[in-house]
């Protein structure tokens, strides 16, 4: 048997950020377990998007924060381990004036809220995004705070980081249970031990939904298949990550760290799909539409493609907080599609929920998973599209 | 004569230029499993999907690990199994059917 302060179950974004944020506040006697490699559910698998331009107050708080935590922690010890943060921005291209009206609308909702989205022409387009061809652009909306980093050297940085603290990180171990009866749990049970421990952590994805089940709390989130290609590497060509708005399932792409290009579209699917099924036809769907902004993408050619997914709750928004009927249990999931970019701040909520017994900004303590049971959702402030 | 070779990089993947000092700098880390390894390292993620590297590197770990190359799980294979140009895409009937943009 081993004991420990806190156990976190998963080592994705979420579960590591907690780590780390609870050892800067002095909490060290922390063990993590990961049922497979480190990042390997949705954090491995996303797109590396960061940014604050949401449409709920909720996100663009939270976000506004995640984002400073961004780049202190990459010019900090992170850094030093290789984490980075990439301010190149974002751009949602738009091909119908009436959509520029809508950016301009929720413009006015970012700016109140400290995001400085804004309105670009053409030809500023073009500075931002070199090789576009803007016959079919009418304007974009641009992000300067939005930016990418790498999930990997995010999730390596981490490891190096929190293993050099003294953190043990189990992988390829899974816990079968949280052992534990109302108001406490004691520990958890791996495939051949018991982890005795005072604070057991969830931030187990989708897979925190089995977990809790057997305790009869409902979690609700489903996983929602979300598709992606990789390209062939090049030089970098732009910077910002850029969306094409106008289009059904809202393609976007952007020029990874290592140079190739990461290509998304969202195709007509079917919740819980396998990980490993074959939608090869998305490739086609996917690059498509991008090539009337990207003619030059015709020429290259796609490595790989793979699933992953959005593990969804019904608001969209994360579950951040304590486990209702349970002292010393906490769950972080059901980012919804935001949980790498919302991690820097997803370790400081949790990390002051366990310690301080709330989060100190205020929009968090809205996100319990006690929401769903009392019906208050969180409402967009902005309805878009 | 190992140190004589050591001079010169030896190169594990071709295609994003790791070098074996480059996979023993992980290793000695504490990393051992070759999906941490190929996504810290970029191993077999390059456009020959790591028909060359990752060989090369159970062969590595095998002897490391003092365990035979089946006892090693393999990253899983993606589609497509060789790079697709994207201008063969645009020909397929996926491309004539569901790339559709003009509808919205």
């Amino acid at each position: 048997m081993r004991r420990a302060k806190v156990v976190i179950i998963g080592s994705g974004i979420s579960g590591l950020f907690t780590a780390y944020s609870l050892l800067r506040r002095g909490i060290k006697d922390i063990v993590i377990i990961e049922k497979g490699y480190l990042g390997s559910g949705s954090t491995g698998r996303c797109a590396s998007g960061i940014r604050a331009s949401f449409t709920s107050r909720e996100h663009i708080v939270l976000m506004r924060h995640s984002i400073k935590l961004w780049i202190k922690y990459s010019s900090s010890d992170l850094g030093k381990y290789g984490l980075y943060y990439d301010q190149g921005g974002y751009v949602w291209i738009a091909s119908k004036d009436e959509t520029l009206k809508m950016f301009n609308e929720l413009i006015k909702l970012h700016n109140s809220l400290g995001v400085p989205t804004r309105i670009i022409d053409n030809s500023e387009l073009k500075q931002k995004v070199p090789s576009i061809t803007t016959k079919n652009i009418v304007g974009a909306m641009f992000d300067p705070m939005a930016g990418k980093s790498s999930p990997f050297d995010t999730v390596h940085a981490l490891y190096n980081f929190l293993k050099n603290a003294k953190v043990k990180i189990m992988l390829y171990t899974e816990v079968k249970r949280i052992v534990g009866n109302e108001p406490n749990v004691v520990g958890v049970e791996t495939t051949d031990k018991f982890v005795e421990a005072d604070v057991v952590v969830i931030t187990a994805g989708s897979e925190s939904y089995n977990l809790l089940k057997r305790l009869g709390v409902n979690v609700p989130i489903k996983n929602m298949p979300r598709h992606a290609l990789i390209t062939e590497a090049y030089r970098e060509i732009f910077k910002p990550l850029v969306i094409d708005w106008d289009t059904p399932g809202v393609p976007y792409i952007v020029q990874t760290k290592d140079g190739g290009f990461y290509i998304a579209r969202d195709i007509e699917e079917e919740p819980e799909l396998s990980l490993y099924s074959q939608r090869i036809d998305f490739m086609a769907k996917a690059v498509k539409p991008l090539v009337r902004f990207f003619p030059w993408l015709r020429n290259i050619r796609v490595l790989r493609y793979w699933i992953g997914y959005y593990v969804t709750t019904p608001d969209h928004h994360p579950i951040y907080g304590p486990v209702p009927g349970y002292e010393n249990l906490y769950i972080a999931t059901g980012f919804s599609g935001h949980g790498y970019m919302m991690g820097p701040v997803t370790g400081e909520v949790i990390a002051e929920w366990i310690i301080y017994g709330k989060p100190s900004i205020h929009e968090a303590k809205r996100l319990t998973l006690d929401r769903f049971r009392k019906g208050e959702l969180i409402r967009e402030t902005a309805i878009v599209g | 004569m190992g140190k004589e070779v050591r001079k010169q990089p030896i190169i594990i993947c071709r295609c994003r230029d790791v070098t074996l000092e480059d996979v023993e700098k992980v290793l000695n880390e504490g990393i051992e499993d070759i999906e941490s390894l190929k996504r810290i390292l970029g191993i077999g993620m390059g456009p020959c999907q790591g028909r060359t590297c990752i060989p090369l590197l159970i062969s590595i770990l095998s002897r490391r690990l003092k365990k035979s190359p089946e006892e090693l799980l393999i990253p899983k294979v993606r589609a497509p199994i060789v790079p697709l140009p994207i201008s063969l895409l645009l020909k397929s009937n996926e491309a004539r059917e569901g790339g559709d943009y003009e509808k919205s």
